[in-house]
């Protein structure tokens, strides 16, 4: 009987490329051997890496493989599934989890363990649990079947020796195994008098259940077999049929232009906000539940929404965290470069910075595991995964032709890779968003979307990685967004009643205009705003009256109504009718006296200004005009906000410190610290690194040809565990190494449990003691032999 | 796709009226949208749960309201509208209120899961008599208005199959000599029969009484009018007279000074909810007969006490005339669900443009208050600032000079505060009514006016509502109750009945700028500005240049 390694090696460096094609984390660092790829293609790692890409029919097909009675064929396969299995097999094949031989299909070794303890819901086989019994109760069962003692297992798990077995059971016997089949095998043990017990003992007695511990039972592998009809699942594996509901184009490139352009308008607003005013940090570094209240607020959106806009802005690098001692989130100059851009660039900007973030917008709100809130913005919470799953749920969008709900995609990502399948609710985060970013519309995937994924991830490799977008296929998706957007529109129909309507899109400058000057009402297709007293004196700062009203001329199809003109100009009448500025200080006195001062050439350097008759001020400070003017001769004095005389005193200039209360050490604080890094340090490790180091010293010794890597250690107990054949293990214990000869049974956890033939004993070793394992019928010889041959 | 229609995505229809295909547009969504406003250039129309319903009412199905916006949109139209449409439609006639032979008025389960949870509703809590079996549960005749108003707040609005009565018959006929129903009339008069209670909406002067009496003259049975004051009462009377082969004696008048009951009785709102040590001994008037219709006039005004007392009158048929449907309390919404839905409702520059309503020119005159009224006013307690700027002395200089301009018509000067208007008609040498004149000498000026023999009246609010007075054709408003947009309308009503030479009306509004005049007379205008009336503004020392 062959071996994986020597399977591997058969495949030829063809076939081996392959497999190291789909399954990279074999290549990196490059195995030494053929010996060193088998093992680490066993380990846990890597295979849970791989079961997590492949479907749910090469599961099933892996699980069959495992569990039937050898030697196993394609057509055993097929029919335990009910349904051809050979290409599932033909990938399995592929990715090296399933190899063959003269002896028929062998699951890699290491499977057994990842898949169990009860890979398709069967227990153990009828030789394992029989094995357990005394030979006295064995040979009263097999005569009682009229079958040798050792031909008892084969017997027992014919079908029809089980349903014969079970026309003589006592009443409730069929149950108890019916219940048992579907998996998982295991039952509880009915106590002394319960009504289950005579049925359950009379099962026991005749070998179609087996004692699993003593509180549980357990069904052998065949008799559930039997019962099943001898197939593991009452349906053959299927891929959920994903129907999508037809919808009319049209209809979803108007949802996509408009999601898409209202995305590009809330991020806009975000970036704008922010940059008048920064949000702050929190210390933890995300943004603060309150602060992300107020942007929905601003945007008028709900929360969730806003942290979607939020993270894309900063997956953008549109806004970001400014590092300042006080740390705010504020746009940055890539944001002004991306606001010159049109509007289609502008999303595709947002959008392939929303597929490659490894974000999770969704989850901002949640608390994590120790009940904290998860802030937007937090550079804590990245998970790279995220992009992979955008990746999936708007692949099944793109292989389907109309609209998916979320629960289909769930589906068929859940066949795709059931070990690695999102929640759906995570799915259905991830639509939503999408949906809101304009990548889909009414439920199916767009065209710039599709035209943005086309150049996304290499549909070839092993793993989608997400790198960003091509520049190529950026440029496709923002022309095809162009085509879909309706021509925007370069007028406003203003009403007598102070509303404006825009017919369309409005154009940036019309849409800057407004925004200046009115208060928006509705917006979708077409734009509805209101001008208000309120609206116009924003604009005021920046322009005149007479400046808006002949911008909105410019604009407006039918004129500008009088209400409106009157409106533009009463405000622009009352803007500026009370002024500020700053000044330093003022003086006051008679208006004769200031006017003759204002002229005074010692005075000039102070630049005092006639407010009002009476009242003159400058910006120097009062101390600094005092002087002056004492200094030319006027008797002037300080007075404070009541008008009484405020006597001066000599300047004295300080530096203003804070006190600070002296650092004193707690030495109660200290002393404790102390002892727990010493803890820490003596505590758990002394002794065991102290035997680790005498193990590794006898390692070093002579082990030279024994298993250095632990993995190929690994691999050989697999192997051995597969093939249910003897290993030489050698072991360090604190009196030196030991070497025996066991039968390993289980490899889990960085623990093996063994049968030692010759003691008769089960024993469990942690894989970090094995200095040495190898094959009785030492394989390595024959390996040696192998590579020479070659 | 080219098409007139807007659709935003929070359920405004915004409709370009210069589009070629406007009008048909328009038609296409008039029985589900509500008409919100309608200035010169773009209307918008909105979609509320109601109007789809009431849509769903009159017969329309979801199919007809997505194909309408679709045909007739130019953009595409948000999807989740569309479904969110015809989720909402299919949630109408889950429910049926029928008569049922045996168990008379009964509430019946299209869907029974609906049925279970609308038994379950706080809301529906004391309406619902015995269950009758899985489908059915009994309903308290008299509850069947609440019950309706509580499923629509459930949203769950029931199918009322249960027919009105006939009341007591009794003939009336429309008496076309030398006159005929308008168009609009006669669509109003049909839309309302045939949804069997409802709102009519129309503006001031176009003829809502025809509306009335074209409604009486289809149900042909004993009626009850219900309006604001008994000058009114007897403008409806006189119409009535004149119009129907009613004579004199079917008409009855309850108010305060006569309790008449006839086959058609006509009663003040005031009358019905005078209460006496905690009673309303006048409500058996609603039972003193077997009415078959209920009039409401001005609608609008119904006050909560009849909004209550008309819960119980779900059984016979209602109309609710209104040129004005805007509430400042915001209960539009009840007087649909206890009235009934709008069953018709046009534009008023639409009237206008067909020449049923007189043109009309709405000009504010802004005057600025001379640098003393200034600091008296800025320095005035909040409360007293609204009074102080609307009875700016200089105002009264302003009225002269519009008087003087429209010499010749018969004009209204219209306020809120007695003292201004005592001193504007002792200015003007103009008689004066407010609150405290008597009926009598009230109608007999308005008569005088109206025969011309008086040109200039000044009045109080007591004018706002129900005085029908055709040849008035210029009104100038010098205050007001502060903000009501409601008011303005009604105002401007006053002067808009069509003139025989086909003048143009005039409608001034005094204002003093930078005041809380200004403030609230722009909130005044806004219904009219939604309806198409741009106001002009003028400043009062401009007023000599400005042509008329």
């Amino acid at each position: 009987m062959a071996t994986f390694t020597e399977h591997l090696r058969a495949m030829g460096a063809e076939g081996v490329a392959e497999v190291l094609h789909r399954r990279r984390d074999l290549a990196a660092p490059p195995p030494a051997s053929a010996r060193a790829l088998a093992a680490r293609a066993s380990t846990r790692p890597s295979l849970d890496r791989a079961l997590a890409r492949v479907d749910a029919g090469v599961l099933a097909t892996i699980e069959a493989v495992l569990v039937l009675p050898g030697p196993v064929t394609g057509d055993a396969v097929s029919q335990a599934l009910g349904g051809r299995a050979d290409a599932w097999l033909d990938t399995a094949r592929d990715w090296a989890l399933v190899w063959d031989d003269e002896a028929g299909l062998h699951a890699a070794p290491g499977l057994a363990e990842l898949l169990g303890p009860h890979p398709a819901g069967l227990g153990p086989s009828l030789a394992e649990t029989l094995a357990r019994r005394s030979p006295e109760a064995l040979a009263e069962l097999a005569a009682e079947l009229g079958c040798a003692t050792d031909a008892l297992a084969a017997r027992l798990g014919e079908p029809e020796t089980v349903s014969g077995l079970l026309d003589r059971a006592p009443a409730g016997a069929r149950a108890v195994l019916e219940a048992l089949a579907p998996g998982p095998p295991v039952g509880r043990t009915p106590g002394p008098g319960s009504p289950g017990t005579g049925a359950v003992g009379w099962l026991l007695r005749h070998g179609l259940l087996a004692v699993g511990d003593p509180q549980h039972v357990v069904l052998p592998r065949e008799v559930a077999l039997a019962l099943r009809g001898g197939r593991l699942r009452p349906q053959p594996p299927e891929p959920p049929a994903a129907e999508a509901t037809p919808i009319d184009p049209r209809v979803v490139a108007g949802e996509v232009t408009g999601h898409a352009l209202e995305a590009v308008r809330l991020v806009g607003t975000l970036v704008e906000m922010w940059g008048a005013e920064p949000a702050p940090v929190l210390r933890s570094g995300g943004l603060g539940a309150r602060e992300l209240k107020r942007v929905a607020g601003a945007l008028e959106v709900t929360v969730a929404e806003a942290a979607v806009v939020v993270e894309v802005a900063g997956a953008a690098r549109l806004v970001t965290d400014d590092g300042e001692a006080t740390p705010s989130f504020c746009p940055t100059t890539i944001a002004d470069e991306w606001a010159q851009d049109d509007a289609a660039r502008r999303w595709v900007e947002l959008a392939r910075a929303w597929l490659t973030a490894e974000r999770a917008p969704w989850l901002v709100g949640t608390r994590d595991e120790a009940g904290a809130l998860r802030g937007a913005l937090d550079p804590a919470h990245r998970r790279p995964w995220v992009p992979r799953l955008r990746a999936a749920v708007l692949g099944v969008l793109a292989g389907a032709d109309g609209r998916v709900d979320a629960e289909q995609v769930h589906a068929v990502l859940q066949w795709r890779a059931p070990r690695s399948a999102p929640t759906e609710h995570a799915v259905r985060a991830v639509l939503a968003e999408a949906a809101l970013l304009g990548l889909t519309g009414a439920g199916a995937l767009g065209e710039p979307a599709r035209a943005l994924l086309a150049g996304w991830a290499d549909p070839d490799a092993a793993e989608p990685t997400p790198g960003g977008v091509t520049p190529e296929a950026a440029e496709r998706a923002a022309a095809a967004l162009d085509a879909a957007l309706p021509a925007p529109v370069d007028e406003v129909l203003l009403g007598g009643d102070l509303t404006g309507v825009v017919p369309g899109r409005p154009t940036e400058a019309l849409a800057a205009l407004l925004a200046d000057t009115a208060q928006v009402e509705s917006r979708g297709a077409g734009l509805t705003v209101r001008f208000t007293e309120a609206s116009v004196r924003t604009a005021l700062d920046t322009r005149s009256g007479e400046e808006i009203l002949a911008e909105l001329a410019a604009h407006a199809r039918s004129g500008v109504p009088q209400p409106l003109a009157y409106l533009v100009t009463d405000a622009a009448r009352r803007h500026g009718q009370v002024r500020v500025g700053a000044a330093g200080a003022y003086l006051r006195g008679e208006p004769a006296a200031l006017a003759a001062l204002a002229g005074e050439p010692a005075l000039r350097g102070l630049g005092l200004r006639t407010l009002a008759p009476g009242v003159l001020v400058t910006s120097a400070p009062p101390a600094a005009l005092v002087g002056a003017l004492r200094a030319a001769g006027l008797a002037a004095v300080i007075e404070d906000a009541d008008g009484t005389v405020v006597h001066t005193e000599r300047p004295r200039n300080r530096v203003r410190l804070r006190h600070r209360p002296p650092a004193a050490p707690d030495p109660e604080l200290t002393r404790r610290r102390l002892l727990r890094v010493a803890t820490d340090l003596l505590g758990v490790g002394t002794q065991a690194d102290a035997r680790d180091g005498a193990a590794d010293r006898e390692t070093d010794r002579d082990g030279t040809d024994g298993t250095p890597e632990p993995s190929e250690t690994l691999a050989v107990l697999r192997a051995a565990v597969a093939t249910g054949s003897e290993v030489w293990l050698e072991v360090a214990t604190p009196g030196g190494p030991s070497r025996r000869r066991v039968k390993p049974l289980r490899v889990d956890a960085g623990r093996v449990r063994v049968l030692d033939a010759e003691r008769a004993a089960e024993l469990t070793v942690a894989v970090h003691r094995i200095a040495d394992a190898r094959p009785v019928e030492a394989p390595a010889t024959t390996e040696r032999e192998a590579w020479t041959d070659h | 796709m080219d098409g007139p229609l807007i659709v935003q995505s929070d359920r405004t229809l915004l409709l370009e009226v210069d589009h070629p295909a406007a009008e048909e547009a328009r038609r296409a969504i008039a029985p589900f949208a509500e008409l919100e406003r309608a200035p010169e250039h773009v209307h918008t129309y909105r979609l509320t749960p109601l109007g789809l319903w009431n849509a769903s009412a009159a017969g329309h199905d979801a199919e007809q309201v997505v194909s309408a916006l679709l045909d007739h949109s130019r953009y595409p139209v948000p999807h989740a509208l569309l479904v969110d449409v015809a989720e909402t439609m299919s949630r109408y006639g889950r429910l049926q209120l029928v008569d049922h032979p045996v168990h008379g008025l009964v509430l019946h389960a299209v869907d029974r899961a609906v049925l279970e949870e609308v038994l379950r509703a706080k809301r529906t809590a004391g309406m619902l008599g015995t269950r009758l079996d899985a489908d059915d549960v009994a309903v308290h005749p008299s509850e069947r208005g609440r019950l309706k108003q509580a499923l629509v707040k459930l949203g769950w609005p029931a199918e009322d199959l249960a027919g009105y009565v006939d009341g007591e018959a009794h003939p009336i006929d429309l008496v076309t000599d030398g006159w005929a129903l308008r168009p609009y009339q006669q669509q109003a008069a049909d839309g309302f029969w045939h949804g069997g209670s409802g709102v009519v909406v129309l503006p001031c002067g176009a003829g809502k009484t025809i509306v009335g009496a074209a409604a009486m003259a289809r149900a042909g049975s004993t009626t009850l009018i219900l309006v604001t004051n008994t000058v009114a009462a007897r403008q409806w009377r006189d119409e009535l007279v004149k119009r129907t082969t009613l004579t004199p004696e079917e008409i009855g008048e309850y108010s305060g000074a006569r309790k008449e009951v006839r086959p058609v009785t006509i009663a003040t709102y005031q009358v019905l909810t005078t209460k006496r040590k905690g009673v309303y001994p006048h409500l058996e008037l609603l039972d003193a007969r077997d009415w078959g219709l209920i009039v409401y006039d001005e609608v609008h005004l119904l006050p909560a006490p009849i909004f209550r007392m008309t819960a119980d009158l779900q059984a016979r048929r209602r109309l609710g005339l209104t040129a004005t449907l805007v509430r400042e309390d915001g209960r539009e919404d009840e007087v649909f669900s206890l009235i009934g839905p709008k069953r018709y409702d046009a534009p008023w520059k639409d009237i206008e443009a067909q020449g049923y309503i007189a043109p009309a020119v709405c000009t504010e005159v802004r005057l600025t208050l001379p640098d003393g009224e200034r600091m008296t006013y800025a320095t005035a307690e909040a409360e007293d600032r609204y009074r102080l700027a609307a009875s700016a002395a200089g105002k009264n200089a302003v009225v002269e000079q519009l008087v003087a301009r429209h010499a010749d018509e018969q004009l209204l000067v219209i306020g809120q505060y007695l003292d201004q208007l005592e001193l504007l008609a002792d200015h003007l040498d103009a008689p004066l009514i407010t609150g405290q004149t008597t009926v009598r000498e009230r109608q007999r000026l308005f008569d005088a006016f109206r025969a011309g023999e008086v040109r200039r009246l000044v009045v109080s609010k007591v004018a706002n509502f129900s005085v029908d007075l055709p040849e008035a054709a210029v009104a100038i408003q010098v205050s007001g109750t502060f903000g009501s947009r409601q008011e303005e309308a009604q105002r401007l009503g006053r002067i808009m009945r069509p003139k025989a030479d086909g003048r143009t009306a005039h409608f001034y509004t005094v204002v003093s700028r930078d005041t809380v005049d200004q403030e609230f007379a722009a909130h005044r205008q806004r219904f009219l500005a939604e309806q198409g009336y741009a106001y002009r503004i003028v400043d009062a020392h401009d007023l000599d240049a400005e042509p008329l």
